[in-house]
């Protein structure tokens, strides 16, 4: 079981969040594109072997959709790679 | 193993959910509320209300059910501002109190927060899981306060039931 930091709660229990998946990258502008490249941002969920960043709803507590990083390698969650947000 | 508490139902509470800015509500309706407390999942009291603050920017106001017609004259949720909501939400939540010197052994089954005094003190007041369910913590004089969604009253009360005997 995770501990979520949540932002005004502080850490909380796994249990009291629900998933809300990988943070894709920036909508491309489809025309701008291949048709390769729109096709797999529209179908393809990031799932590294490493650090991913996702969203989580504390829909059990105070409502916050947060963002955090977690290696998929360890389950721990982890500083953003690269100094990235 | 039977633990040395009790529990009862309590009968509704008057409960306004307040949403918005901090400072438009209290503009609006400061002097109906008690004042703003400060730190996430905490509460003040005043007046016989309690202010509870769940969320940002959003708060709890609990008084006795015998007060909600005097607040939401004083709250007049119709005629409030577009930035700020308020709603009369008495009914939706069921209440249990659990006193006696094993509350917190009966909480810490129910609830995976942290409820020790260093982390949820005499002023904590906020939202968590009992028993799987979204539930309202808060501390009350020898033990705790619990509030679930209304239609889960009777389930929660089966589960203290089983739990303290
Ligand atoms: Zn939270």
């Amino acid at each position: 079981m995770m501990q979520i930091p949540c932002p005004f709660c502080g850490p909380r229990n796994e249990s009291e969040f629900s998933f809300g998946g990988p943070v894709k990258p920036p909508r491309p502008d489809p025309s701008a594109v291949s048709d390769e490249d729109w096709t797999a941002w529209l179908t393809q969920v990031p799932n590294p072997l490493g650090p991913v960043q996702e969203q989580w709803w504390h829909v059990r507590g105070c409502g916050t959709w947060l963002t955090i990083w977690r290696d998929t390698r360890t389950h721990d969650i982890v500083e953003a790679p690269d100094g990235g947000r | 193993m039977p633990y040395d508490v009790t529990f009862e139902r309590l009968e509704t509470q008057a409960l306004h959910d307040l949403k918005g800015p901090r400072e438009a509500l209290a503009a609006w309706a400061g002097d109906a509320l008690p004042p703003f407390p400060d730190q996430p999942n905490t509460k003040t009291e005043a007046g016989g209300a309690t202010l509870m603050f769940i969320g940002p920017d959003h708060w709890l106001l609990r008084a006795d059910l015998t007060r909600e017609g005097t607040l939401d004259a004083a709250l007049r949720p119709a005629e409030a501002p577009p930035e700020i909501s308020l709603v009369r939400v008495s009914d939706t939540l069921a209440w249990f109190r659990i006193t006696g010197p094993d509350a917190a052994e009966v909480m810490a089954v129910a609830c995976p927060m942290d409820l020790h005094t260093s982390r949820f003190g005499p002023d904590g007041a906020g939202f968590t899981e009992a028993f799987g369910l979204k539930a309202l913590v808060t501390r009350c004089a020898d033990g705790f306060d619990l509030a679930v969604e209304q239609s889960f009253g009777p389930m929660v009360a089966d589960y203290l039931t089983r739990v303290i005997s």
